[in-house]
């Protein structure tokens, strides 16, 4: 006999579900960091409400992949970075491993031009902000006390929900708004395709699903509990493509009718101009800096542990910095260079943000078809493979970014 | 020096140069040698099917893989279960290095000719390894050659290293070997740095007392984990073997119905102590004291006093005895001597002399913090527990749990285990 823990009653049933749910919630509001912010925006304000058919597409991809992730989390109770290099052997691993870390630099880039952003709204100097936004971020992850700081950052999070509020105190063309969900519609120019990737990439990022896989396994969720877990994803995936399509509703309606292409932050605040009035500014820049903040707290480290996985080195904050050199350096290495790139004189912080997520979706592809044969190997999740739902829907997403990718060069060749 | 990764997949030759298929494995055995000699290989012919070939009829591995006999010759070798699959099972997996006590992954396998046989030699767990799997290795090692650094080689001998997969029960009895003769520190490190699974099906081959001593070692959501996957009976056993201040940490993080199971299922005298400090607040004194202490009948001389300790099951539990308490028939305390005091005494003398009779005490409620703070401010090594109003002496907190409530370290133990 084993020992088990039968939930009974709603108070330790509710118990049971808070000590599971938490990855969900994270990487959802990841979706609404800043360059996912930033994404929203730009697409809302040039596109107006063509983009939102794209958000429904990308919902399901999201809950798919996600699941996957967590799925292969609970089976094998091991690492995405350390699964691929298990089947796959160095070279492929190698490569996957660039691809990760090429993403991952690019969207932590994002996450401080999110902060110099932000704090320049408020009036302050990104020479000084976003190193000390560095200093702050290093000190609180190395020094263990992220777990508390999480849990305000993901509070400040929540202003991103003033977006959902400001939609219905604009009263947006609702009919229009609902035809634009169901009418698919595409533009074969470079512009319109880089921001068709930058949508998916900053909803879809390989660090979301290392991230998901690894603190799932780190829980150890029992496989008779993964319902539990299973709920967390997709709910976390559906409420952050939620609110993410509020902020296209919200700068559709308030800057795309006056033709206004967001380029700046300043810009992307008047958004919630009309719920707000003149404190828009504030609003928007304190839910920048927290998901900012949030996201280069865990962005870098999850990068970072995935890669030294990868290789056998030495890692984890367990570890004094002379034990895991190259653990610390590459940790140290992506933030300074993270900090370095948004601190070149006169770099368009708001193009960093988005273009980043392009990047994300274009290397996307090399994970997910990793992934994707771990999930469906018998050996490696036994019982647990993918549907051929799952499957169909998987691959079809995979194939869709790969086309996508393929148009992109197709079109930006063509039209040059 | 022969590599299993330049093995993999190279053409094999009969006696007459005709192809036979390409190395898909490479199988050992007799594991508990020090260079475990190669039985066969694995072999594929463009099908799916594996068929294997005994290492008596190889005549050389490398450049390359070469047969004594004719492919019609060929007696194909029957895998008898206990074989180590190198390229399946070890290649690319996590491996404990037992003489540098970590989790190491491994990047390559070194095979060599020892005698008329070939034997796997060791374990290359370095950069060079990783090298040479992305072909990277000739150029780089000239580089560094001409830097005037040559790369360092990251091999370990076979006997240094224990492979552990969970779905491999025979080869982890094999390592537990290994590992048990390890600190319990290194052991509870081990048991952290590998996946959740290996970790649990690792902890099921060790000893009570091992993994007692390693869980008390181990960051409590591992302690958590190990422990509630064990059959209840075990689970209890270690708890006894646990100090009652570390049982008790543990147990009251589980949940309610399975600690009272395993409370119901240990010895009644080691439940008895558990659930005496299970009372308090975890972050009280009476939350972190411990109930082994050295204590003696009060107005004992020396030398009786002594031979009162050396008979006292209390005192032999106690792990490190810098005081002895001095209590009446009430159990309420009435001094405190220090055991070097206590030794050089001359044996017919009354302890007055040396006995604190006022000791510094604390409440069982009183905060850790505050418990630390009188540690360090009146240099301690440990503080009685007393209770307010019975004088009862309840237990001691050690300077060790002290400081563990102000230390950093107790909040990193609080970051998910995967940073």
């Amino acid at each position: 006999m084993k020992l088990q823990f039968d939930p009974k009653g709603w108070l330790r049933r509710l118990w049971f579900y808070l000590a599971i749910f938490g990855p969900g919630l994270i990487t959802a509001s990841a979706d609404n960091d800043a360059p996912g912010i930033a994404t929203y925006s730009m697409a809302g304000s040039t596109y107006g409400y063509r983009f939102l058919w794209l958000i429904v597409l990308v919902t399901v991809g999201e809950v798919v992949i996600q699941e996957i992730a967590a799925r292969m989390g609970v089976v094998t109770s091991k690492g995405t970075a350390d699964l691929i290099r298990e089947r796959f052997g160095v070279r492929i691993t190698a490569f996957a491993m660039l691809c990760l870390l090429l993403a991952n630099l690019g969207t932590t880039i994002a996450q401080f031009a999110g902060i110099a952003a932000g704090t320049e709204l408020l009036g302050v100097s990104r020479y000084i902000a976003v190193p000390v936004a560095a200093l702050l971020v290093g000190y609180v992850v190395l020094r263990g006390s992220y777990n508390y700081v999480e849990k305000v950052l993901l509070v400040l999070c929540l202003s991103a929900l003033s977006y959902a509020i400001s939609a219905f105190v604009i009263r947006p063309p609702w009919g229009e708004v609902l035809r634009q969900v169901i009418t698919p519609t595409f533009q074969n120019d470079p512009n319109y395709i880089l921001a068709v990737l930058a949508t998916i990439g900053t909803t879809i990022t390989p660090w979301a699903f290392v991230y998901m896989q690894a603190s799932v396994a780190d829980k150890g969720v029992e496989l008779k509990s993964y319902r539990y877990t299973r709920l967390d994803v997709t709910t976390g995936a559906v409420w952050g493509n939620v609110v993410s399509a509020f902020i296209v509703i919200c700068t559709a309606a308030t800057l795309y009718v006056h033709g206004v292409r967001v380029e700046t932050a300043e810009q992307a605040a008047l958004a919630l101009e009309p719920l707000v009035g003149s404190g828009a500014r504030y609003l928007f820049s304190v839910g920048l800096l927290g998901a900012s903040l949030l996201a280069a707290s865990v962005l870098p480290l999850s990068t970072t542990y995935a890669i030294c996985e990868a290789f056998g080195w030495e890692r984890g904050l367990d570890y004094p910095a002379h034990e895991a050199p190259i653990f610390y350096g590459l940790y140290g290495g992506i933030i300074g260079l993270s900090v370095l790139v948004v601190l070149i004189p006169g770099v368009p912080l708001f193009p960093i943000m988005w273009l980043s997520q392009s990047l994300n979706a274009i290397l996307l592809p090399v994970l997910l078809v990793l992934v994707l044969k771990l999930a469906n190997s018998r050996r490696v999740m036994g019982g647990w493979t993918n549907s051929r739902l799952q499957n169909a829907l998987a691959w079809g997403l995979t194939g869709m970014i790969g086309m996508v990718t393929l148009v992109l060069l197709i079109s930006s060749f063509i039209n040059s | 020096m022969l590599y299993a990764s330049q093995l993999q997949g190279l053409q094999v030759w009969d006696a007459w140069s005709q192809p036979v298929g390409r190395c898909a494995d490479i199988l050992v055995g007799d594991l508990k040698k020090p260079f475990p000699p190669v039985r066969a290989l694995a072999l594929r012919n463009g099908d799916v099917k594996v068929h294997f070939i005994a290492a008596e009829q190889l005549s050389s591995l490398f450049p390359s893989i070469s047969l004594k006999v004719p492919k019609t010759e060929i007696t194909p070798y029957q895998p008898r279960g206990d074989e180590l699959w190198l390229l399946d099972r070890v290649l690319d997996r996590q491996i404990v290095d037992t003489e540098g006590r970590r989790v190491v992954r491994v990047n390559d396998l070194q095979l060599a000719r020892v005698g008329d046989q070939f034997c796997l030699t060791g374990v290359d767990v370095g950069g060079r390894g990783l090298l040479r799997r992305l072909g990277l290795e000739k150029p780089v090692r000239a580089m560094a050659r001409a830097l005037g650094r040559p790369l360092p080689s990251g091999v370990i001998p076979w006997e240094q290293v224990a492979p552990l997969q969970h779905e491999d029960p025979i080869r982890l009895r094999v390592s537990h070997d290994k590992i048990t003769r390890l600190p319990p520190a290194d052991i509870a490190a081990i048991l952290n740095d590998l996946d959740r699974r290996t970790s649990e099906a690792l902890a099921t081959t060790l000893s009570d007392e091992t993994l007692a001593d390693a869980l008390e070692e181990s960051p409590m959501d591992i302690q958590v984990a190990v422990l509630s996957r064990l059959v209840p009976e075990r689970a209890a056993d270690i708890l006894e073997e646990m100090g009652p201040d570390e049982a008790a940490d543990l147990l009251a993080d589980l949940p309610a119905q399975t600690s009272a199971q395993l409370l119901e299922l240990m010895e009644h005298e080691d439940a008895a102590d558990v659930r005496s400090l299970l009372r308090y607040p975890e972050d009280s004194a009476g939350g972190i004291m411990t109930t082994e202490f050295a204590h003696v009948p009060a107005g004992l001389p020396a030398g009786e006093a002594l031979d009162h300790l050396r008979r006292s099951p209390d005192a032999q539990d106690d792990e490190a005895m810098y005081y002895v308490y001095l209590t009446d028939e009430a159990e309420k305390l009435q001094g405190v001597i220090s055991l070097r005091d206590l030794v050089m005494a001359p044996s017919n003398a009354s302890l007055d002399a040396w006995t604190d009779k006022d000791p510094v005490t604390v409440g069982p409620y009183t905060p850790q913090e505050e418990a630390a703070y009188l540690v360090a401010k009146y240099d301690l090594l440990s503080v009685p527990v007393v209770d307010e109003n019975t004088g009862e002496l309840l237990g001691i907190v050690t300077v060790d749990d002290a400081i563990d409530a102000v230390l950093p370290t107790a909040w990193k133990k609080r970051l998910p285990r995967f940073f």
